[in-house]
Protein backbone atom coordinates (compact mmCIF):
# COMPACT_ATOMS: atom_id res chain seq x y z
CA UNK A 1 0.00 0.00 0.00
CA UNK A 2 1.32 3.83 -0.52
CA UNK A 3 1.49 5.99 2.46
CA UNK A 4 3.31 9.55 1.77
CA UNK A 5 6.62 9.27 2.81
CA UNK A 6 6.37 11.14 5.94
CA UNK A 7 4.09 8.48 7.44
CA UNK A 8 5.81 5.61 6.08
CA UNK A 9 8.70 6.94 7.94
CA UNK A 10 6.91 7.18 11.37
CA UNK A 11 5.63 3.70 10.49
CA UNK A 12 9.41 2.42 10.27
CA UNK A 13 10.11 3.92 13.63
CA UNK A 14 7.43 2.37 15.60
CA UNK A 15 8.23 -0.98 14.12
CA UNK A 16 11.66 -0.63 15.69
CA UNK A 17 9.81 -0.93 18.98
CA UNK A 18 9.74 -4.36 20.42
CA UNK A 19 6.16 -6.28 19.82
CA UNK A 20 5.19 -3.95 17.63
CA UNK A 21 4.44 -5.66 14.35
CA UNK A 22 3.43 -3.42 10.52
CA UNK A 23 0.15 -3.31 11.52
CA UNK A 24 0.43 -2.29 14.67
CA UNK A 25 2.98 0.21 13.70
CA UNK A 26 0.42 1.89 11.00
CA UNK A 27 -2.56 2.25 13.58
CA UNK A 28 0.03 4.02 15.48
CA UNK A 29 1.40 6.46 13.07
CA UNK A 30 -2.54 6.99 12.30
CA UNK A 31 -3.22 7.90 15.75
CA UNK A 32 -0.12 10.22 15.69
CA UNK A 33 -2.08 12.32 13.01
CA UNK A 34 -4.97 13.12 14.65
CA UNK A 35 -2.93 14.16 17.82
CA UNK A 36 -2.63 17.94 18.98
CA UNK A 37 0.29 19.41 17.68
CA UNK A 38 1.15 19.90 21.42
CA UNK A 39 1.37 17.00 22.83
CA UNK A 40 2.82 15.41 19.82
CA UNK A 41 6.03 17.80 20.41
CA UNK A 42 5.60 16.85 24.02
CA UNK A 43 6.33 13.38 23.11
CA UNK A 44 9.27 14.33 20.26
CA UNK A 45 11.04 15.95 23.32
CA UNK A 46 10.51 13.31 26.00
CA UNK A 47 12.11 10.17 23.32
CA UNK A 48 14.80 12.75 22.74
CA UNK A 49 15.77 13.48 26.07
CA UNK A 50 15.10 10.35 27.61
CA UNK A 51 18.31 9.38 25.28
CA UNK A 52 20.27 12.21 25.98
CA UNK A 53 20.07 12.82 29.49
CA UNK A 54 20.25 9.32 30.76
CA UNK A 55 23.37 7.96 31.49
CA UNK A 56 24.21 4.52 33.23
CA UNK A 57 25.47 5.43 36.64
CA UNK A 58 29.26 4.80 36.75
CA UNK A 59 28.91 2.94 40.41
CA UNK A 60 25.55 0.56 40.03
CA UNK A 61 24.92 0.92 36.03
CA UNK A 62 21.23 1.62 36.43
CA UNK A 63 19.99 4.45 34.41
CA UNK A 64 20.26 7.83 35.79
CA UNK A 65 20.19 11.93 34.74
CA UNK A 66 22.22 12.00 37.42
CA UNK A 67 25.55 10.20 38.38
CA UNK A 68 25.66 8.62 41.02
CA UNK A 69 22.48 7.59 40.96
CA UNK A 70 19.70 8.76 43.35
CA UNK A 71 19.91 5.21 44.96
CA UNK A 72 23.88 4.70 45.15
CA UNK A 73 23.82 8.60 46.48
CA UNK A 74 21.01 7.20 49.02
CA UNK A 75 22.93 7.65 52.56
CA UNK A 76 19.52 6.17 54.15
CA UNK A 77 20.27 3.10 51.84
CA UNK A 78 22.13 0.05 53.23
CA UNK A 79 25.53 -0.01 51.95
CA UNK A 80 26.09 -4.01 53.31
CA UNK A 81 24.03 -5.26 50.78
CA UNK A 82 24.39 -5.68 46.98
CA UNK A 83 21.69 -6.97 44.81
CA UNK A 84 22.60 -7.96 41.28
CA UNK A 85 20.50 -7.74 38.29
CA UNK A 86 19.96 -8.14 34.31
CA UNK A 87 18.53 -4.79 33.70
CA UNK A 88 17.37 -1.83 34.64
CA UNK A 89 14.20 -3.22 34.46
CA UNK A 90 14.40 -5.25 37.49
CA UNK A 91 16.09 -2.41 39.67
CA UNK A 92 12.39 -0.48 38.79
CA UNK A 93 10.73 -3.88 39.36
CA UNK A 94 12.30 -4.20 42.93
CA UNK A 95 11.91 -0.55 43.99
CA UNK A 96 8.45 -0.86 43.41
CA UNK A 97 7.97 -3.01 46.07
CA UNK A 98 9.48 -1.11 49.15
CA UNK A 99 10.77 -4.31 51.04
CA UNK A 100 14.70 -3.75 49.84
CA UNK A 101 16.86 -1.11 51.54
CA UNK A 102 20.17 -2.12 49.83
CA UNK A 103 21.67 -1.17 47.07
CA UNK A 104 21.99 -2.35 43.04
CA UNK A 105 24.30 -3.45 40.67
CA UNK A 106 23.01 -3.75 36.66
CA UNK A 107 25.23 -6.44 35.06
CA UNK A 108 23.20 -5.33 31.62
CA UNK A 109 22.85 -8.93 30.63
CA UNK A 110 23.90 -12.07 30.90
CA UNK A 111 26.60 -14.70 29.87
CA UNK A 112 25.96 -16.52 26.46
CA UNK A 113 28.50 -17.99 24.72
CA UNK A 114 25.95 -18.90 21.93
CA UNK A 115 25.33 -14.93 21.50
CA UNK A 116 29.01 -14.41 21.92
CA UNK A 117 28.41 -12.63 25.13
CA UNK A 118 31.63 -13.25 27.00
CA UNK A 119 31.96 -12.29 30.86
CA UNK A 120 33.86 -8.82 29.66
CA UNK A 121 30.55 -7.73 27.90
CA UNK A 122 28.39 -7.45 31.01
CA UNK A 123 28.98 -5.10 33.98
CA UNK A 124 30.94 -7.44 36.31
CA UNK A 125 33.95 -6.09 36.03
CA UNK A 126 32.86 -3.39 38.17
CA UNK A 127 31.06 -4.89 40.54
CA UNK A 128 34.58 -6.75 41.54
CA UNK A 129 35.59 -3.15 42.15
CA UNK A 130 32.82 -2.45 44.10
CA UNK A 131 33.16 -5.11 46.48
CA UNK A 132 37.24 -4.20 47.25
CA UNK A 133 36.21 -0.81 47.92
CA UNK A 134 33.27 -0.60 49.86
CA UNK A 135 31.86 -2.52 52.85
CA UNK A 136 29.66 -5.35 51.30
CA UNK A 137 28.28 -8.12 53.36
CA UNK A 138 26.08 -9.73 51.49
CA UNK A 139 25.70 -10.32 47.54
CA UNK A 140 22.13 -11.09 46.60
CA UNK A 141 22.22 -12.74 42.73
CA UNK A 142 18.63 -11.96 41.20
CA UNK A 143 19.69 -13.04 37.48
CA UNK A 144 16.60 -14.52 35.96
CA UNK A 145 15.71 -18.26 36.97
CA UNK A 146 16.67 -19.55 33.54
CA UNK A 147 19.70 -21.50 31.91
CA UNK A 148 21.68 -17.83 31.01
CA UNK A 149 20.49 -16.35 34.22
CA UNK A 150 21.58 -19.19 36.47
CA UNK A 151 24.84 -19.68 34.96
CA UNK A 152 25.60 -15.61 35.30
CA UNK A 153 24.68 -16.17 38.98
CA UNK A 154 27.08 -19.39 39.33
CA UNK A 155 30.14 -17.41 37.50
CA UNK A 156 29.76 -14.34 39.83
CA UNK A 157 29.55 -16.63 42.83
CA UNK A 158 32.77 -18.23 41.40
CA UNK A 159 34.35 -15.13 41.37
CA UNK A 160 33.69 -14.00 44.69
CA UNK A 161 33.68 -16.58 46.98
CA UNK A 162 37.08 -16.49 48.33
CA UNK A 163 36.66 -13.17 49.73
CA UNK A 164 34.56 -15.08 52.38
CA UNK A 165 31.43 -12.77 51.57
CA UNK A 166 27.60 -13.97 51.75
CA UNK A 167 26.12 -14.92 48.92
CA UNK A 168 22.43 -15.82 48.08
CA UNK A 169 20.74 -16.55 45.12
CA UNK A 170 16.85 -15.61 44.95
CA UNK A 171 15.39 -18.68 44.68
CA UNK A 172 11.61 -19.21 44.94
CA UNK A 173 8.29 -18.13 44.16
CA UNK A 174 9.81 -17.15 40.69
CA UNK A 175 8.52 -19.18 37.58
CA UNK A 176 10.94 -21.34 36.07
CA UNK A 177 12.34 -19.82 32.92
CA UNK A 178 10.40 -16.71 33.72
CA UNK A 179 11.48 -13.04 33.80
CA UNK A 180 12.00 -10.87 36.79
CA UNK A 181 10.36 -8.42 35.21
CA UNK A 182 7.02 -10.27 35.17
CA UNK A 183 7.05 -11.20 38.37
CA UNK A 184 4.23 -9.78 40.67
CA UNK A 185 5.25 -7.78 43.71
CA UNK A 186 4.16 -10.13 45.87
CA UNK A 187 5.78 -13.15 44.13
CA UNK A 188 9.29 -10.74 44.34
CA UNK A 189 9.04 -9.98 48.20
CA UNK A 190 8.76 -13.75 48.43
CA UNK A 191 11.67 -14.41 46.37
CA UNK A 192 13.60 -12.12 48.18
CA UNK A 193 12.82 -13.73 51.76
CA UNK A 194 13.43 -17.12 50.44
CA UNK A 195 17.03 -16.50 49.29
CA UNK A 196 19.11 -19.24 49.63
CA UNK A 197 22.84 -19.58 50.67
CA UNK A 198 25.08 -20.52 47.44
CA UNK B 1 -7.38 -44.77 26.88
CA UNK B 2 -8.96 -44.61 23.35
CA UNK B 3 -9.76 -41.90 21.56
CA UNK B 4 -13.47 -41.28 20.17
CA UNK B 5 -12.80 -38.91 17.65
CA UNK B 6 -10.54 -36.74 16.06
CA UNK B 7 -11.20 -33.53 13.46
CA UNK B 8 -8.59 -31.94 11.53
CA UNK B 9 -8.64 -28.21 9.48
CA UNK B 10 -5.94 -27.52 7.20
CA UNK B 11 -4.18 -30.00 8.05
CA UNK B 12 -1.27 -31.51 5.35
CA UNK B 13 -3.63 -32.37 2.56
CA UNK B 14 -6.83 -32.26 4.44
CA UNK B 15 -9.45 -29.57 4.66
CA UNK B 16 -11.74 -30.78 7.34
CA UNK B 17 -12.52 -33.90 8.44
CA UNK B 18 -13.88 -35.65 11.38
CA UNK B 19 -13.54 -39.27 12.30
CA UNK B 20 -15.19 -41.20 15.24
CA UNK B 21 -13.21 -43.90 15.86
CA UNK B 22 -13.73 -47.80 17.68
CA UNK B 23 -12.15 -48.75 20.39
CA UNK B 24 -10.88 -51.73 19.20
CA UNK B 25 -9.34 -51.80 15.19
CA UNK B 26 -9.16 -49.37 13.03
CA UNK B 27 -7.96 -49.64 9.81
CA UNK B 28 -7.29 -47.05 7.34
CA UNK B 29 -6.94 -48.48 3.62
CA UNK B 30 -6.04 -45.97 0.66
CA UNK B 31 -3.89 -45.79 -2.16
CA UNK B 32 -0.48 -44.35 -1.92
CA UNK B 33 0.01 -40.87 -0.70
CA UNK B 34 -3.87 -40.28 -0.10
CA UNK B 35 -3.63 -39.36 3.56
CA UNK B 36 -2.69 -42.68 5.84
CA UNK B 37 0.13 -41.50 7.29
CA UNK B 38 -1.01 -37.86 7.64
CA UNK B 39 -3.86 -39.04 9.85
CA UNK B 40 -1.66 -41.34 11.87
CA UNK B 41 0.67 -38.13 12.07
CA UNK B 42 -2.31 -35.96 13.24
CA UNK B 43 -2.64 -38.57 16.10
CA UNK B 44 1.35 -38.32 17.00
CA UNK B 45 1.09 -34.63 17.25
CA UNK B 46 -2.07 -34.71 19.43
CA UNK B 47 -0.09 -36.66 21.54
CA UNK B 48 3.35 -35.23 21.49
CA UNK B 49 2.53 -31.74 19.95
CA UNK B 50 5.09 -32.50 16.89
CA UNK B 51 5.79 -35.24 14.03
CA UNK B 52 7.30 -38.20 14.38
CA UNK B 53 8.81 -37.63 10.07
CA UNK B 54 9.45 -34.02 10.45
CA UNK B 55 11.23 -31.12 12.74
CA UNK B 56 9.44 -28.38 10.99
CA UNK B 57 6.26 -27.73 12.39
CA UNK B 58 4.77 -25.66 8.95
CA UNK B 59 5.20 -28.45 6.73
CA UNK B 60 2.34 -29.70 8.93
CA UNK B 61 -0.20 -26.39 7.37
CA UNK B 62 -2.21 -27.23 4.11
CA UNK B 63 -0.15 -25.53 1.76
CA UNK B 64 -2.55 -23.01 0.68
CA UNK B 65 -3.96 -22.12 4.22
CA UNK B 66 -2.03 -20.17 7.08
CA UNK B 67 -2.98 -22.52 10.01
CA UNK B 68 -3.37 -26.05 10.65
CA UNK B 69 -5.78 -27.65 13.55
CA UNK B 70 -5.68 -30.71 15.17
CA UNK B 71 -8.17 -31.83 17.72
CA UNK B 72 -9.38 -34.82 19.80
CA UNK B 73 -11.51 -36.21 22.11
CA UNK B 74 -9.78 -39.13 24.33
CA UNK B 75 -11.11 -40.91 27.07
CA UNK B 76 -8.62 -42.20 30.09
CA UNK B 77 -9.19 -42.97 33.33
CA UNK B 78 -12.97 -43.09 33.04
CA UNK B 79 -13.56 -39.32 31.30
CA UNK B 80 -13.23 -37.96 28.33
CA UNK B 81 -11.00 -34.86 27.51
CA UNK B 82 -10.63 -32.98 24.48
CA UNK B 83 -6.95 -32.05 23.56
CA UNK B 84 -6.38 -29.62 20.34
CA UNK B 85 -2.85 -28.54 18.66
CA UNK B 86 -2.88 -25.84 16.67
CA UNK B 87 0.23 -24.49 14.20
CA UNK B 88 0.00 -21.21 12.58
CA UNK B 89 2.76 -18.54 11.03
CA UNK B 90 3.92 -17.46 14.74
CA UNK B 91 4.25 -20.92 16.10
CA UNK B 92 1.94 -23.52 17.55
CA UNK B 93 -0.46 -23.77 20.70
CA UNK B 94 -1.09 -26.96 22.73
CA UNK B 95 -4.66 -26.83 24.53
CA UNK B 96 -5.77 -29.22 27.21
CA UNK B 97 -9.41 -29.62 28.41
CA UNK B 98 -9.67 -26.11 26.26
CA UNK B 99 -7.01 -24.66 28.27
CA UNK B 100 -3.89 -23.27 26.96
CA UNK B 101 -0.53 -25.45 28.32
CA UNK B 102 2.25 -23.10 28.20
CA UNK B 103 4.80 -25.87 28.86
CA UNK B 104 5.61 -28.79 26.98
CA UNK B 105 5.93 -31.04 29.92
CA UNK B 106 2.38 -29.93 31.15
CA UNK B 107 0.98 -31.03 28.12
CA UNK B 108 2.38 -34.46 26.82
CA UNK B 109 1.56 -37.82 28.86
CA UNK B 110 -2.35 -36.37 28.22
CA UNK B 111 -2.41 -38.54 25.30
CA UNK B 112 -0.08 -41.68 25.70
CA UNK B 113 1.14 -42.90 21.75
CA UNK B 114 3.40 -46.07 20.44
CA UNK B 115 3.98 -45.92 16.71
CA UNK B 116 5.59 -48.27 14.88
CA UNK B 117 6.03 -47.34 11.37
CA UNK B 118 8.51 -49.05 9.23
CA UNK B 119 11.18 -46.95 9.45
CA UNK B 120 11.12 -48.31 13.67
CA UNK B 121 12.36 -51.51 11.83
CA UNK B 122 15.43 -49.86 11.74
CA UNK B 123 16.08 -49.21 15.32
CA UNK B 124 18.78 -51.78 16.02
CA UNK B 125 20.95 -50.85 13.24
CA UNK B 126 20.24 -47.32 12.97
CA UNK B 127 22.07 -43.98 14.06
CA UNK B 128 22.29 -43.85 17.56
CA UNK B 129 20.39 -40.67 17.48
CA UNK B 130 17.43 -42.39 16.17
CA UNK B 131 17.97 -44.95 19.63
CA UNK B 132 18.24 -41.72 21.59
CA UNK B 133 15.05 -40.35 20.00
CA UNK B 134 13.35 -43.63 21.15
CA UNK B 135 14.06 -43.50 24.56
CA UNK B 136 13.47 -39.63 25.13
CA UNK B 137 10.26 -39.92 23.41
CA UNK B 138 9.30 -42.83 25.36
CA UNK B 139 10.75 -41.50 29.09
CA UNK B 140 9.19 -38.00 28.35
CA UNK B 141 5.67 -39.55 27.47
CA UNK B 142 5.60 -41.38 30.97
CA UNK B 143 7.21 -38.76 33.16
CA UNK B 144 6.69 -35.10 31.29
CA UNK B 145 9.33 -33.45 33.98
CA UNK B 146 11.86 -35.84 31.70
CA UNK B 147 11.20 -33.48 29.12
CA UNK B 148 12.04 -30.29 31.22
CA UNK B 149 15.84 -31.46 32.32
CA UNK B 150 16.38 -32.85 28.87
CA UNK B 151 15.51 -29.50 27.17
CA UNK B 152 17.53 -28.02 30.36
CA UNK B 153 20.40 -30.33 29.31
CA UNK B 154 20.12 -29.42 25.61
CA UNK B 155 20.10 -25.16 25.76
CA UNK B 156 23.01 -25.65 28.17
CA UNK B 157 24.98 -28.13 26.00
CA UNK B 158 25.03 -25.73 22.99
CA UNK B 159 26.04 -22.60 25.81
CA UNK B 160 28.71 -25.13 26.42
CA UNK B 161 29.98 -25.83 23.12
CA UNK B 162 29.75 -22.68 21.97
CA UNK B 163 32.13 -21.88 24.85
CA UNK B 164 34.66 -24.71 24.10
CA UNK B 165 34.81 -23.64 20.41
CA UNK B 166 35.71 -19.91 22.03
CA UNK B 167 38.40 -21.50 23.63
CA UNK B 168 39.96 -23.74 21.14
CA UNK B 169 40.14 -20.68 19.05
CA UNK B 170 41.54 -18.73 21.95
CA UNK B 171 39.14 -16.27 21.83
CA UNK B 172 38.37 -17.06 25.64
CA UNK B 173 41.80 -18.54 27.92
CA UNK B 174 39.52 -17.65 31.36
CA UNK B 175 38.08 -21.49 31.90
CA UNK B 176 35.59 -20.15 35.01
CA UNK B 177 32.57 -20.00 32.75
CA UNK B 178 33.94 -23.71 31.28
CA UNK B 179 33.78 -25.17 35.26
CA UNK B 180 29.79 -23.28 35.65
CA UNK B 181 28.28 -24.91 32.20
CA UNK B 182 30.13 -27.83 33.18
CA UNK B 183 28.15 -27.97 36.68
CA UNK B 184 25.08 -27.06 35.16
CA UNK B 185 25.27 -29.37 32.75
CA UNK B 186 25.93 -31.99 34.58
CA UNK B 187 23.03 -30.88 37.15
CA UNK B 188 20.95 -31.95 34.16
CA UNK B 189 22.64 -34.59 32.57
CA UNK B 190 22.80 -36.77 35.78
CA UNK B 191 18.98 -36.29 35.81
CA UNK B 192 18.37 -37.42 32.74
CA UNK B 193 21.06 -40.44 32.34
CA UNK B 194 20.03 -41.69 36.13
CA UNK B 195 15.78 -41.58 34.55
CA UNK B 196 16.94 -43.45 31.39
CA UNK B 197 18.74 -46.20 32.73
CA UNK B 198 15.73 -46.77 35.57
CA UNK B 199 13.92 -46.29 32.22
CA UNK B 200 15.69 -49.11 30.28
CA UNK B 201 15.86 -51.35 33.32
CA UNK B 202 11.86 -51.76 33.31
CA UNK B 203 11.98 -52.03 29.72
CA UNK B 204 14.57 -54.95 29.60
CA UNK B 205 11.84 -56.92 32.17
CA UNK B 206 9.08 -56.99 29.80
CA UNK B 207 11.11 -56.87 26.51
CA UNK B 208 13.31 -60.12 27.28
CA UNK B 209 10.16 -62.72 27.58
CA UNK B 210 8.49 -60.99 24.09
CA UNK B 211 11.89 -61.40 22.64
CA UNK B 212 11.35 -64.89 23.97
CA UNK B 213 8.05 -65.91 23.09
CA UNK B 214 8.14 -64.57 19.46
CA UNK B 215 11.46 -66.03 18.46
CA UNK B 216 10.12 -69.29 20.21
CA UNK B 217 12.38 -69.55 23.17
CA UNK B 218 15.19 -69.80 20.56
CA UNK B 219 16.50 -66.36 21.22
CA UNK B 220 17.42 -64.46 24.48
CA UNK B 221 17.38 -60.61 24.24
CA UNK B 222 19.45 -58.51 26.13
CA UNK B 223 19.96 -54.46 26.38
CA UNK B 224 22.57 -52.41 27.60
CA UNK B 225 23.44 -49.02 28.23
CA UNK B 226 26.77 -47.34 26.62
CA UNK B 227 27.46 -44.09 28.53
CA UNK B 228 30.33 -42.24 28.88
CA UNK B 229 30.77 -42.96 32.71
CA UNK B 230 30.04 -46.30 34.27
CA UNK B 231 27.29 -46.07 36.54
CA UNK B 232 24.09 -48.21 36.51
CA UNK B 233 20.13 -47.53 37.55
CA UNK B 234 20.93 -48.24 41.55
CA UNK B 235 23.82 -45.68 41.22
CA UNK B 236 22.30 -42.55 43.30
CA UNK B 237 22.29 -39.25 41.51
CA UNK B 238 25.05 -37.89 44.42
CA UNK B 239 27.10 -41.02 42.82
CA UNK B 240 26.37 -40.34 39.18
CA UNK B 241 26.87 -36.53 40.12
CA UNK B 242 30.23 -37.12 41.38
CA UNK B 243 31.43 -39.43 38.73
CA UNK B 244 30.29 -37.28 35.92
CA UNK B 245 32.33 -34.22 37.89
CA UNK B 246 35.65 -36.46 37.99
CA UNK B 247 34.80 -37.79 34.60
CA UNK B 248 34.93 -33.82 32.88
CA UNK B 249 37.36 -32.88 34.82
CA UNK B 250 39.60 -35.29 33.14
CA UNK B 251 38.87 -34.52 29.44
CA UNK B 252 38.65 -31.04 30.31
CA UNK B 253 42.17 -30.50 27.72
CA UNK B 254 40.83 -32.94 25.52
CA UNK B 255 37.01 -31.02 24.75
CA UNK B 256 39.37 -27.83 24.94
CA UNK B 257 41.46 -28.60 22.09
CA UNK B 258 38.39 -30.53 20.14
CA UNK B 259 36.16 -27.35 20.61
CA UNK B 260 32.97 -29.10 21.56
CA UNK B 261 31.78 -31.79 24.37
CA UNK B 262 33.25 -35.37 24.44
CA UNK B 263 30.29 -36.85 27.15
CA UNK B 264 27.12 -36.88 28.48
CA UNK B 265 23.63 -38.59 27.40
CA UNK B 266 23.59 -36.60 24.19
CA UNK B 267 26.54 -39.18 22.87
CA UNK B 268 25.23 -41.98 24.69
CA UNK B 269 23.51 -45.17 22.67
CA UNK B 270 21.85 -48.33 23.72
CA UNK B 271 23.05 -51.79 22.48
CA UNK B 272 20.89 -54.75 21.96
CA UNK B 273 22.66 -58.24 22.36
CA UNK B 274 20.65 -61.88 21.24
CA UNK B 275 22.34 -64.63 22.48
CA UNK B 276 24.73 -62.32 23.98
CA UNK B 277 26.35 -61.41 20.36
CA UNK B 278 25.49 -57.76 19.39
CA UNK B 279 22.86 -57.43 17.04
CA UNK B 280 23.67 -54.72 15.15
CA UNK B 281 27.11 -56.25 14.12
CA UNK B 282 25.87 -59.37 13.82
CA UNK B 283 22.16 -59.97 13.67
CA UNK B 284 20.30 -61.12 10.65
CA UNK B 285 17.56 -58.23 8.84
CA UNK B 286 14.66 -61.05 10.88
CA UNK B 287 16.46 -60.83 14.50
CA UNK B 288 16.51 -57.54 13.82
CA UNK B 289 12.93 -56.90 13.09
CA UNK B 290 12.19 -59.34 16.16
CA UNK B 291 14.23 -57.06 18.49
CA UNK B 292 12.07 -54.08 17.36
CA UNK B 293 9.00 -55.73 17.58
CA UNK B 294 9.83 -57.10 21.10
CA UNK B 295 10.39 -53.21 22.17
CA UNK B 296 7.59 -51.91 20.94
CA UNK B 297 5.24 -54.24 22.76
CA UNK B 298 7.63 -54.08 25.62
CA UNK B 299 6.97 -50.32 25.45
CA UNK B 300 2.95 -50.93 25.40
CA UNK B 301 3.09 -53.18 28.49
CA UNK B 302 5.22 -50.60 30.02
CA UNK B 303 3.15 -48.00 29.31
CA UNK B 304 0.24 -49.92 31.13
CA UNK B 305 2.28 -50.26 34.10
CA UNK B 306 3.40 -46.88 34.49
CA UNK B 307 0.52 -45.06 33.68
CA UNK B 308 -2.47 -47.53 34.53
CA UNK B 309 -3.66 -47.77 31.04
CA UNK B 310 -2.37 -49.13 27.36
CA UNK B 311 -1.19 -46.66 25.04
CA UNK B 312 -3.19 -45.94 21.75
CA UNK B 313 -0.97 -47.86 18.59
CA UNK B 314 -0.33 -46.67 15.17
CA UNK B 315 0.88 -48.92 12.74
CA UNK B 316 2.29 -47.73 9.99
CA UNK B 317 2.42 -50.02 6.68
CA UNK B 318 4.51 -51.98 9.46
CA UNK B 319 2.25 -55.18 9.30
CA UNK B 320 3.03 -56.13 6.12
CA UNK B 321 6.42 -55.70 6.43
CA UNK B 322 5.91 -58.43 9.25
CA UNK B 323 5.84 -62.32 8.60
CA UNK B 324 2.48 -64.05 9.56
CA UNK B 325 3.63 -65.16 12.87
CA UNK B 326 5.18 -62.28 13.59
CA UNK B 327 1.59 -60.38 12.50
CA UNK B 328 -0.02 -62.66 14.89
CA UNK B 329 2.04 -62.54 17.18
CA UNK B 330 1.71 -58.87 17.35
CA UNK B 331 -2.35 -58.58 16.69
CA UNK B 332 -2.45 -61.20 19.57
CA UNK B 333 -1.05 -58.98 22.27
CA UNK B 334 -2.62 -56.38 21.37
CA UNK B 335 -6.19 -58.00 20.89
CA UNK B 336 -8.89 -56.18 23.13
CA UNK B 337 -6.98 -54.16 25.15
CA UNK B 338 -5.21 -51.44 22.98
CA UNK B 339 -6.67 -49.59 20.11
CA UNK B 340 -4.83 -49.98 17.32
CA UNK B 341 -4.97 -47.71 14.31
CA UNK B 342 -3.54 -49.92 11.02
CA UNK B 343 -2.71 -48.28 7.73
CA UNK B 344 -2.15 -50.51 4.72
CA UNK B 345 -2.74 -50.43 0.86
CA UNK B 346 -5.16 -53.42 0.82
CA UNK B 347 -6.38 -55.46 3.09
CA UNK B 348 -4.65 -58.84 1.65
CA UNK B 349 -1.66 -58.59 3.20
CA UNK B 350 -2.92 -58.95 6.08
CA UNK B 351 -4.43 -62.20 7.25
CA UNK B 352 -5.94 -62.02 10.80
CA UNK B 353 -9.28 -62.85 12.39
CA UNK B 354 -8.82 -59.28 14.59
CA UNK B 355 -9.06 -57.22 11.13
CA UNK B 356 -12.66 -58.95 10.43
CA UNK B 357 -14.50 -57.27 13.01
CA UNK B 358 -12.62 -53.54 12.16
CA UNK B 359 -13.37 -50.35 11.27
CA UNK B 360 -12.62 -49.34 8.30
CA UNK B 361 -12.08 -46.64 6.60
CA UNK B 362 -11.49 -45.85 2.94
CA UNK B 363 -9.25 -43.05 2.60
CA UNK B 364 -8.88 -40.59 -1.17
CA UNK B 365 -7.27 -37.91 -1.55
CA UNK B 366 -7.78 -36.45 1.69
CA UNK B 367 -11.41 -37.62 2.06
CA UNK B 368 -13.65 -39.87 3.23
CA UNK B 369 -14.85 -42.20 0.79
CA UNK B 370 -16.32 -44.96 2.88
CA UNK B 371 -16.82 -46.11 6.43
CA UNK B 372 -17.75 -49.75 7.81
N1 LIG C 1 1.32 -29.49 3.90
C1 LIG C 1 0.68 -30.20 2.96
N2 LIG C 1 -0.35 -29.65 2.28
C2 LIG C 1 -1.00 -30.34 1.32
N3 LIG C 1 -0.72 -31.61 0.97
C3 LIG C 1 0.29 -32.21 1.63
C4 LIG C 1 1.03 -31.55 2.64
N4 LIG C 1 1.97 -32.39 3.12
C5 LIG C 1 1.82 -33.54 2.42
N5 LIG C 1 0.82 -33.45 1.52
C6 LIG C 1 0.36 -34.47 0.57
O1 LIG C 1 -0.09 -35.58 1.30
C7 LIG C 1 0.13 -36.74 0.52
C8 LIG C 1 0.88 -37.79 1.32
O2 LIG C 1 0.08 -38.29 2.24
P1 LIG C 1 0.55 -39.52 3.11
O3 LIG C 1 1.99 -39.43 3.42
O4 LIG C 1 -0.40 -39.59 4.23
O5 LIG C 1 0.35 -40.69 2.08
P2 LIG C 1 -0.03 -42.19 2.38
O6 LIG C 1 -1.48 -42.35 2.14
O7 LIG C 1 0.49 -42.60 3.69
O8 LIG C 1 0.77 -42.90 1.19
P3 LIG C 1 1.73 -44.18 1.20
O9 LIG C 1 0.83 -45.35 1.02
O10 LIG C 1 2.57 -43.95 0.02
O11 LIG C 1 2.49 -44.19 2.48
C9 LIG C 1 0.99 -36.37 -0.64
O12 LIG C 1 0.19 -36.35 -1.79
C10 LIG C 1 1.49 -35.00 -0.29
O13 LIG C 1 1.68 -34.23 -1.42
MG1 LIG D 1 2.22 -43.65 4.29
ZN1 LIG E 1 23.98 3.85 40.98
Amino acid sequence: MYYPEPITKLIDSFTKLPGIGPKTAARLAFFVLEMKEDDVLDFAKSLVNAKRELTHCTVCGHITDQDPCSICSDQSRDNSVICVVQDPKDVIAMEKMKDFQGKYHVLHGTISPMEGIGPEDINVSTLIERLKDEKVEELILATNPNVEGEATAMYISRLVKPSGLRLTRIAHGLPVGGDLEYADEVTLSKALEGRRDL
Amino acid sequence: MYIKEISVENYRNYDELSLQFDNQINVIIGENAQGKTNLMEAIYVLAFTKSHRTAKDKELIKWDSNYAKIKGDVFKRNRSFPLEVIFSQKGKKAKFNHIEQKRLSDYIGALNVVMFAPEHLNLVKGSPQERRKFIDMEIGQIQPVYIYHLGQYQKILKQRNALLKDLQRQKQTDRTMLKVLTEQLIEHGSIVLKKRLQFLQKLREWATPIHDGISRGLEALTIDYEGSINVSEDTDLERIIETYTSYYDSIEDREVERGTTLAGPHRDDLIFYVNNRNVQTYGSQGQQRTTALSLKLAEIELIDQEVGEYPILLLDDVLSELDAHRQSHLLNTIQGKVQTFVTTTSVDGIHHETLKDAQIFNIHNGQLLSER
